[in-house]
């Protein structure tokens, strides 16, 4: 062990280190934010909430979704008019390792998580000015949520793109079919556990590896 | 009951014909209800793109209208996870490729939140980003006005809008060195300085533009055909809007004055004067006025952003982000600086091992989440940024507002004739790279 200390390793486990590093560069929620988090505990104490970078990030059940979200479209307080985006983020399951690198100071560190699928709703009020975000997680094998198509109609194409992509089925949805891919396609592209195919090339058999192994 | 379903009632009472291979009297009965399902696109010359609407219609009159995408799918933001932080702003630039400059914004304002430098990116930067954004939108709507007359019979419309344009892209052409696809905006910053001449050369096209948006104006604004061809048709109300998740300047023209620009702002956008352009009419004539309107309320941004251009650094401070060299124009076109080459390949070790790890690895974004929008020609549009700690994205996504607001064309097209579908679909201005990403 040197004595420079940047190179000395603190005496704390890989997940304490990453929530420390995590609290520091937290922002405090604004005023606004807050009293939106407060409404929503308020009514839904089965929520979740988070703050990172300014944002306000609420974490609900599947179940109480549709609720969550007729609640934030029609409470004065919170009047969401625009579900402004659906998104999802694949996190699959299995072991991962994260390598570290001494510049940042993150960790090396592995973790083992089962698979899940974050659905993401943004919601936007234009006459209060304020704008959070919505997480459901849900389990990466049949993830299945239910649609927000009776409480926001924009919810109709977003939906549609989140089941093409990452596969999730939203239930109660009027259409749901896909919407970029061909109608026979096999799979949901956006899931990191899609295979990706390499590119052929006319050299002694040579092949372009796929993009998730390409070393560069 | 139209009155073509009458005539065709009346066709039905006229004495039968039996034809051989055929009994033409069963097609009046079949079509008793005057339904029938057209195809308009994928390629067609006056659907705005590679758009693709499946129209039920009762003669003329459509009932409904269900738009088909994925023409343009090119699985941009799958690609994006497997390149660098700083290549995905090559990738996002070609997603509304009428505004490349907003999807570089959206995900560089992004990339910045999760890296906490939000507040570090020089000033010089931010009014430059403001001057190529607003310089940007004034494109967009050009050509939005341009394919809108065309795609009506205006032919010089589309001639004037797409001429005026290309002063823009030749300034463009001139910072970035590209008229579109610009990978100009960066992560930190922009990647080089405007060059010499810049604040004359956009000052002589703001003043060209002025006269030229009049004759644009007269062309079109008092022109009864183009009234006609736009006034009460596809009209949305602000609930509507709302409910489709509808931003921009088809909001503004329902009367609702929404700009992120004003409520959220960016890169200090809120300091310059400008105003919002709302109508209230809610038409297809009340969106080309809006259009019109915020053209002109651009030109009046560029002009405050060059009159109080700061000077400095137009990178961020921080050498483990910023990209190592300034970029210069040699004789081969633009590329790193001849005095950072000679600095890296002669003098210091130390700089050439920074640099090639910089520029093959790039840097290390803290993980989260983050949530960037900007105001858009075409309203919100925003990126969704996920880090796992890595040099790479996790997942980005782009909420573009086009690909929402063909999620409103069947609530628009209901009760059109089909030749107002036309002027409908022109009003929302998408641009199908956008919609497919």
């Amino acid at each position: 062990m040197t004595d420079n200390p940047r190179m000395q390793v603190p005496d704390v486990t890989a997940q304490e280190r990453i929530n420390q590093i995590e609290a520091s560069v937290a922002i405090q929620l604004d005023g606004k934010l807050a009293a939106v988090r407060d409404r929503i505990a308020g009514a839904f104490p089965s929520c979740e909430f988070s703050g990172f970078r300014g944002e306000l990030t609420v974490t609900a059940p599947p179940d109480v979704l549709v609720d969550l979200l007729t609640f934030c479209k029609t409470d004065p307080d919170l009047s969401c008019e625009l579900l402004s985006d659906v998104t999802g983020v694949h996190w699959p399951g299995g072991v991962h390792e994260h390598q570290g690198q001494e510049t940042t100071g993150w960790p090396t560190y592995t973790i083992e998580q089962a698979g899940r699928i974050d659905v993401l709703y943004i919601l936007r009020s234009v006459s209060r000015n304020h704008w959070f975000r919505v997480k459901v997680s849900l389990p990466d094998e049949h993830a299945a949520v239910p649609s927000a198509v009776p409480v926001y109609r924009s919810a109709n194409v977003l939906e549609r793109e989140v089941f093409d992509l990452m596969g999730v089925r939203f239930e109660g949805h009027p259409r749901l079919e896909r919407l970029f891919m061909p109608e026979d396609w096999e799979g949901h592209p956006l899931r990191k556990d899609y295979p990706l195919g390499g590119v052929e090339v006319q050299y002694k058999g040579a092949t372009v590896p796929p993009p998730s192994e390409r070393q560069y | 009951m139209s009155e073509i379903t009458e005539q065709r009632r009346d066709l039905a009472a006229v004495p039968e014909f039996t034809v051989v291979g055929a009994d033409w009297q069963e097609l009046p009965d079949a079509v008793e209800d005057d339904e029938m399902i057209i195809n308009m696109g994928p390629q067609h010359p006056s659907t705005h793109g590679v758009l693709r609407l499946v129209l039920r219609l009762d003669g003329e009159e459509v009932l409904d209208c269900q738009p088909v995408i994925g023409y343009l799918h090119t699985g941009i933001e799958k690609n994006l996870e497997y390149r660098p932080w700083t290549q995905g702003v090559t990738f996002v630039t070609r997603m509304d490729y009428l505004a490349p400059l907003f999807n570089e914004l959206a995900y560089c304002l992004a990339v910045e939140r999760l890296l906490g430098i939000s507040d570090q990116v020089p000033e010089r930067a931010q009014a430059i980003r403001v001057i190529m954004t607003e310089l940007n939108r004034v494109s967009s709507h050009l050509v939005g006005l341009a394919t809108t007359g065309m795609e009506l019979g205006a032919i010089s419309a589309m001639l004037y809008g797409f001429r005026e344009r290309e002063y823009i892209l030749d300034i463009f052409e001139f910072v970035t060195g590209l008229r579109m696809n610009h990978a100009y905006i960066r992560p930190g910053g922009v990647v080089v300085d405007v060059p010499d001449g810049f604040e004359q050369r956009t000052r002589e096209v703001i003043a060209l533009l002025r006269t030229r948006l009049g004759e644009l104006h007269d062309l079109l604004t008092q022109n009864p055909i183009w009234i006609e061809r736009n006034s009460g048709i596809g009209v949305l109300t602000p609930e509507q809007c709302f409910d489709y998740g509808i931003t921009g300047p088809v909001l503004r023209s329902a009367g609702v004055a929404h700009d992120l620009r004003k409520t959220q702002p960016y890169c200090g956008i809120d300091s310059y004067d400008f105003d919002v352009v709302t109508h209230t009419d809610g038409d297809c004539y009340a969106r080309y006025l809006v259009r019109l309107g915020e053209i002109e309320q651009s030109l009046r941004i560029v002009e405050q952003a060059l009159d109080r251009l700061p000077g400095g650094p137009v990178m961020v401070a921080d050498k483990k982000i910023a990209w190592p060299a300034q970029l210069a124009l040699g004789p081969d076109g633009l590329g790193n600086a001849k005095e950072h080459i000679s600095k890296i390949m002669g003098q210091s070790m130390e700089a050439l091992i920074h640099h090639f790890k910089l520029v093959t690895e790039g840097f290390v974004v803290p993980q989260g989440s983050a949530y960037a929008a900007v105001e858009s020609p075409r309203g919100e549009l925003a990126a969704h940024v996920t880090s796992d700690g890595t040099n790479k994205p996790y997942r980005v996504h782009l909420r573009d507002p086009s690909f929402v607001h063909i999620g409103a064309l069947p609530a628009l097209a209901g009760g059109l004739y089909v030749a107002d579908i036309i002027a409908a679909v022109a009003s929302m201005d998408p641009v199908m790279g956008g919609v497919d990403r």
